[in-house]
């Protein structure tokens, strides 16, 4: 999976935010507010261009203390609603 | 060819072009200076056409379409159309700091303040520099300003406040500029743009507050905060957030704005209890 192009994680008034800025995401006319937990996976999701449920999941135990099960779980969900959105394809 | 120099929003911008352009461009005289230094940008404006280009997008905007895309080369380009008709095309070049106009003969005045408008916009909007679409008043030293959707009555609820209440005077009925200071202040700054409202007004004033207007069958009022306030200001500003040069600067002024002024949402008639609650919870 990826990100689909245009759309960027902002900082506003001291939250995580998704905007549709690009060209192909200009119409998206929202904004997504992210947890400290979806923004983390939101940059790495971008930083590897290619992602999966799984390499999120991996991500997410280095990150923080949470089994695997527990990460994979959470990570899905996230994802699940992501493409709910149509921010990821 | 002429040249003459102008200042908005402590901006300096040049425009060039015959005397029978510059001579229609009655609504920037206010905004004249003899400077002559660092200009932020400069117009060229030309007869001819039409440039060819590759489209990216085209904005709707109350029967007037503007249509941006780019050259082979990579410069950007807006063309402007009243009704289906083509009246300029903007190129820029040097990161927007240069325009030419490339006028059809159609439109000539409304071609030439669109082309200006964007080249404002752009070129100033990596410093701190915003044009809103909004209505702007002033009042004990403070300016106010009026957002919302076009047709939810940004002008009616000014002209409230000019015929209800004491000391209210407008600043700008449609295109205000905001510039956010180097101490974080935002200061509105009156423009040659004003809409169908001729109110093309050389002045500024610290921003004490932000409404957005929405119609309602009464009058409520309540704060706008995070990210309310912000998404309110970026749906105020027009620009090119495809570039993310661009989308960066007005970024960072759009979350200055929303972290920093109160802003709130007015639900509202037209009438003149509108404008004394509005004014009596925002102007204190």
């Amino acid at each position: 999976m990826k990100i689909k192009k245009g759309f960027i994680l902002r900082t506003v008034c001291g939250e995580n935010v998704i905007v549709g800025e690009g060209l192909d995401a200009i119409n998206f006319g929202r904004m997504l507010s992210l947890n400290e937990t979806a923004a983390f996976l939101w940059k790495k999701a971008m930083e590897y261009g290619d992602f999966t449920a799984d390499s999120l999941a991996d991500a997410l135990c280095q990150e923080y203390d949470v089994d695997q099960a527990q990460a994979l779980n959470d990570v899905k969900e996230t994802l699940d609603n992501w493409t709910k959105l149509g921010v990821i394809e | 060819m002429e040249k003459e120099y102008y200042i908005v929003a402590e901006h300096l911008f040049c425009v060039e072009g015959q005397d029978s352009i510059l001579g229609l461009l009655t609504n920037y005289t206010p905004f004249k200076t003899h400077q002559r230094d660092d200009a932020l940008f400069s117009l060229t404006v030309v007869e001819g056409g039409p440039i060819q280009y590759i489209e990216e997008l085209r904005q709707d905007e109350e029967g007037q379409d503007i249509v941006c895309g780019h050259t082979e080369q990579g410069d950007a380009v807006f063309e402007f159309l009243w009704s289906g008709r083509t009246a300029g095309w903007l190129v820029c070049t040097a990161g927007y700091r240069q325009g030419t106009l490339h006028l059809s003969g159609f439109q000539v005045k409304a071609a030439v303040d669109n082309a200006l408008m964007i080249l404002f916009a752009m070129a100033s909007a990596c410093s701190g520099t915003v044009l809103f679409h909004a209505a702007a008043v002033s009042l004990d030293g403070k300016s106010y300003m009026f957002l919302g959707k076009s047709g939810t009555g940004k002008s009616t609820h000014a002209r409230l406040w000019l015929q209800n209440l004491q000391g209210v005077e407008l600043m700008n009925d449609d295109n205000p500029a905001v510039r956010i200071k180097a101490d974080g202040t935002a200061t509105v700054y009156g423009t040659p743009w004003s809409g169908k409202t001729p109110c093309y007004r050389n002045i500024s004033s610290p921003l004490g507050g932000v409404v957005l207007l929405s119609q309602a069958p009464y009058n409520k009022i309540t704060r706008l905060n995070g990210i309310g306030a912000y998404a309110a200001v970026v749906a105020s500003i027009s620009g090119k957030r495809w570039d993310s040069r661009i989308a960066d600067g007005l970024h960072e002024t759009e979350n200055a704005l929303a972290a920093g002024v109160p802003m709130w949402h007015l639900a509202c008639l037209p009438d003149a209890d509108a404008a004394h609650l509005c004014k009596d919870t925002i102007a204190v």
